[in-house]
């Protein structure tokens, strides 16, 4: 009841429309209601024989329908303005609080489950508060206007010939329960069957080579009965409630006959007020089943809300300071003092690590997979917080720092080139959207990618990203570190690429780097020899602790860690094929080269 | 603006006599419960139009001459009525539901068989996406159509028929006054409204689209979203796409709007028009007040039919140009079958012949003076046991020449032999199941890691999982993980990093054993300790076996036993390292090349 209230909360800032739409609606529930009364004068006035009566009549049932009409347009106008309204505000506010939510939020949740709730949840919230409530209380209107009529007309027959409404609202409100997640749970299934098929065909060269497709058919079989079930569940419910909630109403009808009929006969009621008792139960049959499933969807409505209150009420833990204090001149010197870091109740990635970096030094961390590297990094730009200890830029703690001014300041370029779906200029210009052309370009350049941008079809106004252009690794990466530099950053820290890259386009980001990194202190996360050869000095690490720095020639002696590194980490075959052509990523047995060349 | 096209048209004759023989063929199996599905849709139809008839009777009959007797009979036919409406329409939503989805299924797997029954030219000449959208979409498209389009169309006509005839015998005259004062305006209306609608639902779904897709990138951006502290921009940005979305949703609104309440407006018209003309002509006595109240009752039945009628147009079409592509994919006739005849192959050696190879891409029919041609002329021999690095850049062929090994393609000219054995002559479980690939990347498909290295060889027991594992490096790895080798992988492997993902693929390998093996080594950087392991594993692999390598490094290289350099779909160079080095070709060209690079 407290989340209902609460979700009732998001109408206050359409409380007016609101009002509104209710007032209209009951307006044209009595034109709805008025017009099988007018029929039953008219039946009478025919019976009758009264012929100048017959027009009149008629003409006020047009009257009736024009009157309904009228207020009908403006209702649903109005009504669905507020519906819009409540998505468009519920939608942008669950936005904003994620954009508000720290990132560590997100290493804890799955992106899948944050979509199903911006989504799904939101849906079924915004469906019950747009429309729901506004088709409950027009419903459980005209059945209580039309109920009214009927028992003044005659109570006792109301009463028998109600009495299936309340069985008619149960039956459709259990439906309406039930039938939405059935058929959520039908697309779940079919989403499994499209996974599995777009496995079995985008790794079909797999299936081939070890002569597999019929374990494959087998399992999709499965899928495929999967699917087939749920439906069936589905279709079953279908079955079983659609025709019973038609059939119920039909007993009204037949008491009316029965018992109405009855009283025609021994003159309690006349032909009109019987042929009105008709029509009224004709008329209820759509709302009673509406409010039914209306009040079905309100229970799912609820836990829906729960879980969007649930995300909106999880506070954004990396708070700004009270009173940020601003960088100090300086030339990017960053000093780790004891930090230990951790992400939950797991080991902590990060355990009492001090580290100094000189301002303009370029520092390479090396280390395995869970190493904490990336934890190092990310600490700098104070994407999560230390647990104990403090990082601090120029003598001042990233905490106490404005988040805006601390995040213009560091600059990163991540592993995977992430890109937006944007021009490749709003993708450089991301962190400056005011940056002119004309620095963009330099920054561009400054990257390596200049040329290659010029060489595009729409040059910079090339739309990359998921849904523009498809760029190489190499390429990605370039455009990443241009859009790192275009703010001028003191510090640059740097997630070396993990993906596949030729040699000509290795030598390409190496050039790069070593261009951008002139008088900033760089952190780079290395995973190759050639990036390595880039640094000052090389941090060792291992189980969230630094193991061993130094150069990479004290390092060869005294880290056998490093040791093993360097001398396991071979240098590609690919670098030297570079000598004989300067293409992109080498083919693959299983790529898609013969399409292209075919 | 541009009217909607006919359904029929750029559809031949031929295509629709496919898509009927199609449907049929699909429907064929269920055919007893077709024609039961049919008949109850009669009977639920006939008995939801009998209750304004008996009000009629109830009328004319029971009420107005005081007979209770016939009133009692009349009520009771109507409760016969309802209740055989009841069980109708139970029967009727049953079977249509489950012929529906049973056909369905049977489609999807005949799909998905015919897919899985395809050379893997057929899936180089097509994008994965556009596959599975015959398996999912067009599948999803036709489902609208056959559990509500079809439902809707024949019960929808059946009560328009049904009721037209029932008025024009109750009164014909009052019938066509009925008509003519609100057929053309329902009729019309309705037509535009769902041509205006279809319209505007169709934008507000790409609006929202917008709005889930800058979410879904949003989200997955997170990090950088963070790093360069751009969340206002984005914030600011997502309410515009929201504003979009609220703008065009407003549009079907105010469709709405306007619409529903129109007809319900004609309904009243309409009303008045029967009481109006009617009511004259029951003062008259040219009719009763029965039929009065029956036509009253009849109006409703008249109205929803032509609603629901317009509102299948779109599926009708959608569902029309999905059954087009999915029978377009059923009438390709997969190539690289097995010949006629195709011999089993016993246990091989593995000894691997190719012989005047000549290849292209462009497939099995073309022309070889102008094709772009992949191999020209290879012949090469490789010793069952042997290890044949190829070298070369992108485009020699190297991968051209591991596929022909698996019989992924034919040569066009010349053959490669197994064992003396041409591959047309074999079938091909037969050839792969003795042959081991190892793909760049580590394809894996979700399931656990147990599933994945069986996938190698089902039925392979616990230690043989095991050892094949530990021979590669990955079982330190896989004992590690949360729940070792019960762990699932995730969709595609994700779960697991680039590095463990191909030490499971080695493990996969191994597992079945392979005579020849056929492998494009990782250039994909992977995690020091992961690289070393793989280079371990890959040592484990190849020994004792014939295998052909897609080298890109050098140790892998130096380790073969004779290298090729291919050079334009052509072998420049054949033999060992100290060779090729001595003859000082190519390949000492790339290894001094290498060198440099090394000390640099």
């Amino acid at each position: 009841m407290r989340s209902f209230v609460r979700l009732l909360g998001f109408l206050r800032p359409h409380l007016r429309g609101s009002l509104w739409s209710l007032v209209l609606s009951c307006l044209a529930i009595a034109g709805t209601v008025a017009i099988p009364l007018l029929l039953g004068e008219t039946v009478n006035a025919i019976e009758d024989g009264d012929r100048d009566a017959v027009l009149p009549l008629a003409l006020a049932i047009v009257g009736a329908g024009l009157l309904r009409l009228g207020l009908a347009v403006p209702r649903r106008l109005i009504s669905g303005k507020v519906s819009l309204g409540v998505e468009y505000d519920l939608r942008n506010r669950v936005y904003r609080h994620l954009q508000s939510l720290e990132l560590g939020f997100f290493d804890r949740q799955q992106t899948g489950q944050l979509m199903s709730r911006a989504t799904v949840d939101l849906q079924s919230v915004r469906f019950f508060l747009g429309y729901g409530l506004i088709f409950i209380l027009q419903n459980l209107l005209t059945i209580l206007l039309a109920a009214a009529v009927m028992f003044v007309l005659q109570p006792s027959l109301a009463a028998i010939t109600l009495a299936p409404v309340p069985l008619v609202i149960l039956a459709a409100a259990r439906y309406g329960r039930h039938s939405r997640p059935a058929l959520q749970e039908v697309q779940q299934r079919i989403g499994e069957l499209t996974a599995e098929a777009e496995e079995s065909i985008s790794g079909i060269r797999v299936v081939k080579a070890f002569a597999r497709e019929q374990e494959r058919q087998r399992s999709f079989t499965h899928r495929v009965t999967r699917v087939f079930d749920q439906s069936m569940f589905s279709t079953r419910l279908r079955a079983f409630y659609n025709p019973m909630i038609s059939f119920l109403p039909n007993l009204g009808l037949a008491a009316v006959l029965l018992v109405g009929g009855r009283q025609v006969v021994n003159g309690s009621i006349n032909l009109g007020e019987f042929v009105a008792f008709n029509t009224y139960l004709l008329m209820l049959m759509f709302p009673m089943r509406m409010l039914g499933i209306a009040l079905g969807m309100a229970q799912r409505a609820v836990a829906s809300g729960n879980r969007v209150f649930e995300l909106l009420d999880r506070a954004p833990r990396l708070e700004p300071p009270a009173q940020p204090r601003s960088l100090p001149a300086g030339g990017g010197q960053i000093r780790f003092d004891h930090v230990t870091l951790s992400y939950g109740d797991e080991r902590p990635a990060l355990v009492d690590v001090t580290l100094e970096i000189a301002p303009g030094e370029t520092v390479a961390i090396v280390g395995g997979t869970g190493s904490g590297k990336t934890t190092l990094v990310a600490a700098v730009g104070r994407l999560y917080d230390v647990t104990e200890g403090a990082v601090s830029i120029d003598g001042v703690d990233v905490r106490d720092l404005d988040p805006s001014e601390l995040r213009h300041s560091i600059s990163l370029v991540p592993d995977d080139g992430f890109l937006f779906s944007a021009s490749v200029r709003d993708n450089i210009a991301y962190a400056r959207p005011e940056a002119s052309f004309e620095e963009v370009v330099t920054a561009a350049q400054r990257a390596q990618i200049h040329e290659f941008v010029e060489s595009l079809p729409d040059g910079y106004d090339t739309l990359v990203g998921e849904r523009g252009l498809t760029l190489s690794g190499g390429q990605r990466q370039r455009i990443a570190i241009a859009r790192a530099i275009v703010t001028d950053p003191r510090v640059l820290i740097l997630d070396d690429a993990t993906a596949s890259v030729d040699a000509a386009t290795e030598r390409e980001i190496k050039h790069a780097l070593r261009e951008v990194m002139e008088g900033r202190t760089t952190l780079v996360i290395a995973h190759r020899l050639s990036t390595i050869s880039l640094a000052d000095r090389v941090v060792v690490m291992e189980g969230g602790r630094v193991t061993a720095q130094g150069s990479h020639e004290e390092l060869l002696d005294a880290s056998p860690l490093y040791a093993e590194i360097v001398d396991k980490g071979m240098p590609r075959l690919g670098a030297a094929l570079s000598g004989l052509d300067g293409g992109e990523p080498d083919e693959d047995v299983v790529g898609e080269v013969g399409a292209a060349r075919g | 603006m541009r009217l909607v096209p006919r359904p029929d048209a750029g559809s031949s004759g031929r295509e629709r006599r496919r898509r009927l023989r199609g449907v049929a063929e699909l429907l064929r199996p269920y055919r007893s419960r077709v024609i039961l599905a049919f008949v109850s849709l009669v009977l639920a139809t006939a008995a939801s139009l009998a209750p304004p008839y008996l009000a009629k009777l109830a009328i004319d009959e029971g009420i107005t001459p005081g007979d209770l007797g016939a009133l009692n009979l009349i009520v009771g036919a109507f409760i016969v009525a309802a209740l055989l409406y009841w069980g109708a329409t139970y029967l009727q939503t049953y079977l249509v539901g489950w012929v529906g989805q049973r056909a369905l299924q049977d489609l999807r797997l005949r799909i998905f068989d015919h897919l899985q029954r395809q050379s893997i030219g057929f899936f180089s000449r097509r994008k994965t996406g556009v596959l599975i959208s015959r398996l999912t979409n067009d599948v999803q498209a036709l489902d609208q159509l056959v559990t509500d389009g079809i439902v809707t169309l024949f019960s929808a006509t059946l009560t328009l028929v049904g009721t037209v005839v029932i008025l024009l015998l109750l009164d014909a005259e009052l019938a066509l006054v009925v008509f003519v004062a609100t057929f053309p305006l329902l009729a019309a209306g309705s037509v535009a409204f769902r041509y205006f609608s279809a319209g505007a639902y169709r934008a507000v779904r790409e609006k929202i689209a917008n709005v889930t897709a800058y979410l879904q990138e949003t989200l997955s951006g997170v990090r950088i979203v963070r790093a360069f502290g751009q969340e206002p921009r984005h914030v600011e940005r997502f309410a515009e796409l929201n504003e979009e979305h609220r703008e065009v949703n407003y549009r079907t609104v105010q469709l709405n709007a306007t619409y529903f309440p129109g007809v319900e407006f004609l309904s009243s018209v309409g009303t008045a028009v029967i009481l109006l003309y009617g009511g004259y002509q029951a003062i008259d006595g040219n009719i009763t007040i029965g039929v009065l109240v029956a036509f009253v009752g009849y109006l409703q039945s008249f109205f929803d039919p032509i609603q629901q009628l317009s509102n299948l147009y779109v599926t009708y079409q959608q569902g029309m140009a999905a059954i087009d592509k999915i029978f377009d994919l059923l009438d390709t006739e997969p190539d690289m079958q097995d010949a006629p005849g195709a011999r089993e192959l016993d246990t091989i050696r593995g000894d691997v012949d190719f012989d005047h190879v000549w290849f292209s891409y462009a497939g099995p029919d073309c022309d070889m003076e102008e094709s772009a041609l992949a191999l020209r002329d290879v012949s090469l021999h490789v010793e069952a046991g042997e290890t044949l690095a190829l070298v070369g850049e992108t485009g020699a062929g190297k991968s051209t020449v591991a596929k022909l090994v698996a019989r992924f393609y034919d040569p066009q000219k010349g053959a490669v032999r197994v064992d003396g054995n041409d591959l047309r002559e074999v079938t091909q479980a037969s050839l792969r199941r003795q042959l081991g690939i190892v793909p760049q990347e580590g394809f894996l498909f979700s399931g656990t890691v147990r599933e994945n290295i069986e996938f190698g060889r089902p039925g392979a027991s616990e230690i043989e999982l095991m050892s094949a594992a530990r021979a590669v490096g990955a079982h330190e790895f896989i004992k590690a993980l949360p729940e070792g080798y019960e762990t699932d992988v995730g969709e595609r492997g994700s779960r697991l990093s680039a590095g463990q993902r191909q030490l499971v693929a080695l493990a996969r390998a191994l597992i079945a054993d392979p005579r020849i093996l056929v492998l494009d080594e990782a250039t994909a950087n992977v995690d020091v300790h992961a690289e070393v392991a793989i280079e371990e594993g890959l040592r484990k692999l190849l020994a004792g076996r014939t295998a052909i390598v897609i080298a890109h490094r050098l140790s892998t290289v130096m380790r073969a036993d004779r290298i090729a350099v291919l050079h334009g779909g052509e072998v420049v160079e054949l033999g060992s390292h100290d060779e090729l080095i001595e003859a000082g070709g190519a390949y000492a060209r790339l290894y001094r090349s290498w060198a440099e690079q090394a000390a640099a």
